[in-house]
C-alpha cells in the first residue's frame, strides 16, 4: 500500500483504535502496539503510538498506572475512562457512516 | 545508537522542551521499557531524541502557559520618548518601554530599524537625542557580538566581570561554570579568541547573568547557537523571569513572541510605542 496514504488514514484513526483496543482491556504502549499490527495496520513506531497515548491521557479518555512487569520494570498501563467510552462509542458511530459514504463512492465508480 | 545513550539524550531534549521532571521521567521509563519489550533500535523505533521531545512536548501542549500568572513586581527599567539620529537620518523617534521585575520584554523590528540601539541606549553605552533612561537596580548587559577578551579563558572572564560586581573570584569562577552548563557548555582553558562565535556568545551570556543583576539586557545573544541551545537559551530567560528579573531580548525570531509579556515593534513606526 501506497505508505504516504497509509499514515494519513492512520493520523485520522489511530487514537479511536487505541481507545477501542484499550476497551477490550487496560494495557501498555508495546501490546496495544502489537495488537494494531495484529489487526493488520502494520508496525506502528513507539514515536507515532506513545504521543497519541499522551494526548489521550491529557484530554482524560485514558487514566494510567504502573504496574512492575514481568521481572523487568514497571509498564505504564492504560485504562480507559468514563470519558473515553462515550467519545468511543460517538466516534464509532460516526466512523460507520464516514466509511460507508466512501465505500459507496469507490464501489460506485468501480461497478461501472 | 545504544539504548541507554538514546534514553539519556532523551532526558535532556526533554528538559530542554519544558517537560517536568516528573513526566520527563516517565515518558523515558515508557520509551525503556518499549525498547526492551520490542527489542527495536530506538531511532528506528522513536526517531531522534530531540524529535520524539518534540513530538512528546506537543502532546502535553508544551510548556504551561509561559506568560506570567504572577502580577509583576516594581518598575525595572523606563525608557520615555527616546529619540537617536545619526548624520540627520532618525533611527528611533519617541520611543518608549516599561518593564517590571518578572517581565520579558522583546525588541522587534527590521534591520536598521534601531533595535540594537535602543538597548545600547538602555544600557547607557550610547546617548540619547532626547528621551531618558532610568534604570532600578543593577544592569546586566549581553552584545550581538564582541564584548570577550580576545586573550582571556572563559574563568578569567568570569573572574573580571564577577569582580566588578562584587563577587569573590572563586564564586564567580564557580557561578560562571554552573551557568556554562546549562547553556550546554563546559569551558576548558581556551582563550576566548579560539572559542567558536556560538561559544564565545555563550560566554557573553554568562557574563551578563553574573552577579545576578535586576534588569538584563540582550541583544539577539543566541547567534551561532544550534536549536538545542538555543532552547536552553530560553529556558534560562524563563527562569531570569521566574526569579524576577526584568529582561529585554532583542530578537528577529517572532516564534517566542506569545510568551514575552511586552513587546515593542521598532518596525510598526518610527514613533513606536510598547503594547
Amino acid at each position: 500500500m501506497d505508505q504516504d496514504r497509509r499514515a494519513q488514514w492512520l493520523r485520522g484513526v489511530l487514537d479511536l483504535c487505541v481507545l477501542a483496543l484499550l476497551a477490550r482491556g487496560d494495557s501498555y504502549g508495546y501490546e496495544v502496539a502489537q495488537s494494531l499490527q495484529a489487526a493488520g495496520l502494520g508496525a506502528i513506531q513507539g514515536g507515532t503510538l506513545y504521543p497519541v497515548l499522551l494526548r489521550l491521557q491529557r484530554s482524560g479518555l485514558v487514566t494510567v498506572y504502573w504496574q512492575e512487569g514481568g521481572g523487568g520494570p514497571a509498564r505504564k498501563y492504560y485504562r480507559i475512562s468514563e470519558a473515553g467510552h462515550s467519545v468511543l462509542a460517538d466516534a464509532t458511530t460516526q466512523w460507520a457512516a464516514f466509511a460507508g459514504g466512501v465505500g459507496a463512492i469507490l464501489h460506485e465508480r468501480t461497478a461501472r | 545508537m545504544r539504548p541507554e545513550i538514546w534514553l539519556a539524550a532523551l532526558t535532556d531534549e526533554l528538559r530542554r522542551h519544558g517537560i517536568g521532571p516528573d513526566l520527563a521521567s516517565h515518558v523515558v521509563a515508557e520509551a525503556a521499557a518499549h525498547l526492551r519489550d520490542s527489542g527495536e533500535a530506538p531511532l528506528r523505533s522513536f526517531g531522534p531524541p530531540a524529535a520524539y521531545a518534540a513530538a512528546v512536548a506537543d502532546s502535553v501542549g508544551g510548556p504551561a502557559g509561559r506568560a506570567s500568572v504572577r502580577r509583576p513586581g516594581p518598575v525595572r527599567l523606563k525608557a520615555t520618548s527616546i529619540s537617536k539620529g545619526y548624520a540627520r537620518r532618525p533611527v528611533l523617534s519617541g520611543v518608549s518601554l516599561t518593564v517590571r521585575a518578572g517581565q520579558v520584554a522583546a525588541v522587534v523590528g527590521a534591520n536598521g530599524s534601531g533595535k540594537s540601539t535602543f538597548l545600547r541606549i538602555c544600557a547607557g553605552l550610547t546617548s540619547t537625542d532626547a528621551g531618558q533612561v532610568e534604570i532600578f537596580g543593577t544592569l546586566g548587559y549581553c552584545p550581538q557580538a564582541g564584548g570577550t577578551a580576545d586573550f582571556l579563558r572563559a574563568d578569567e572572564h568570569f573572574a573580571l566581570i564577577g569582580a566588578g560586581r562584587g563577587l569573590r573570584r572563586s564564586e564567580a569562577v564557580r557561578t560562571g561554570v554552573d551557568q556554562a552548563g546549562a547553556l550546554d557548555w563546559h569551558p576548558g582553558d581556551a582563550q576566548a579568541r579560539h572559542l567558536s562565535g556560538g561559544t564565545r556568545q555563550k560566554l557573553n551570556l554568562v557574563l551578563a547573568g553574573l552577579g545576578d543583576p535586576d534588569v538584563l539586557l540582550l541583544d539577539e545573544p543566541y547567534q551561532g547557537f544550534d536549536r538545542g541551545t538555543y532552547l536552553d537559551f530560553w529556558h534560562e530567560v524563563w527562569r531570569w523571569r521566574d526569579a524576577g528579573k526584568a529582561i529585554v531580548v532583542v530578537t528577529h525570531l517572532l516564534n517566542q513572541l506569545d510568551r514575552v509579556d511586552v513587546v515593542l515593534d521598532l518596525s510598526a513606526s518610527t514613533s513606536g510605542a510598547a503594547a
